[in-house]
């Protein structure tokens, strides 16, 4: 312990390895990931937000059979949308509009399965107070993109 | 002026370490519940049931692993919990199962939210996400919707 005050970076990795083996795809992510300094994620997080729920509102005009699956998604990525513009603290954006095709329930499963992997890479370098935000929507995303297949 | 801190202490924050004896708190809970609902279940869910806490009980001894290798005494399983209702049916067991899950998303987000480390970050958010699935599928089966919780873990 000479000048581990801030960072000793070999001591950590190891001593978090029990954890960090349950892991593998979240690191394989991370290489992806902002660097310090790199532009700040959460505007990208939320135009994919506002364009995922676009993606799917088309996806459930096109084929209404698909509401009950996709009407969930739709909102939560709203909402996403919502709780990044507050963060950001900006105005609420107006939602995107309706993509001009290509709204079905696959389209749907990989744009959400992208924003899962996008949130998933901004976490470990997002400060403390915006990373639950960006963990809940990564894990979210993650989710309904399995659940969807 | 040097502090009574042992020559090995971790970089891992005390705040994040706080948050894993609570993650691990609420694992242990969790597996008890499963061990519970499995007794009221009907034998297709009954084996879902026991996948999750197999899930559970992965995650437990990885978070008791790494409380141990930071120097930290890992927090025991109670003898049993309570429970928010009475858990006699199998409809109060699949009610149980999202209580646990639930309460398991809590914890792991306030883990990431209290660590700066990267790999434990990550290994958190890996949580967060195998838990937020396990949630949604007992909250279809419960009639909670959304089925995905939204904003997994926050409280």
């Amino acid at each position: 312990m000479t000048d581990g005050t801030a960072t000793t970076p070999g001591l950590t990795r190891r001593r978090v390895l029990a954890l960090a083996a349950l892991a593998p795809v979240v690191a394989a992510c991370t290489a992806a990931g902002t660097d310090d300094g790199g532009p700040d994620p959460l505007p990208a997080l939320a135009d994919a937000a506002r364009a995922d729920a676009a993606l799917a509102a088309a996806a459930l005009t096109a084929d209404p059979t698909l509401t009950g699956r996709l009407e969930p998604l739709r909102a939560a990525r709203a909402e996403h949308a919502a709780a990044l513009d507050v963060a950001l603290g900006a105005p609420p954006a107006p939602a995107a509009a309706a993509p001009a095709a290509g709204g079905d329930l696959a389209a749907v499963r990989v744009a959400v399965q992208a924003s899962a992997a996008a949130a998933a890479a901004a976490v470990p370098d997002l400060p403390g107070e915006r990373v639950g935000l960006v963990a809940s929507i990564a894990a979210c995303c993650a989710t309904y993109a399995e659940l969807l297949t | 002026m040097s502090s009574a801190r042992p020559r090995q202490v971790p970089v891992i924050e005390d705040a994040a370490l706080a948050a894993l004896q609570d993650t691990l708190a609420a694992e242990h809970a969790a597996l008890w519940s499963y061990g519970l609902a499995v007794a009221f279940l009907p034998e297709d869910l009954a084996d879902e049931a026991r996948a999750d806490a197999a899930a559970h009980a992965r995650l437990r001894a990885a978070v008791e692993q790494t409380l141990t290798d930071l120097g930290r005494r890992p927090v025991s399983a109670l003898p049993a919990y309570a429970t928010p209702f009475p858990v006699e049916d199998a409809d109060a067991a699949a009610r149980l199962a999202v209580v646990a899950e639930s309460d398991a998303l809590v914890s792991w987000r306030a883990v990431l939210e209290r660590t700066a480390d990267r790999t434990l970050r990550e290994a958190a958010l890996d949580a967060l996400t195998g838990t937020t699935l396990r949630s949604a599928r007992w909250r279809e089966r419960t009639g909670e919707r959304p089925a995905v919780p939204t904003f997994p873990g926050r409280p």
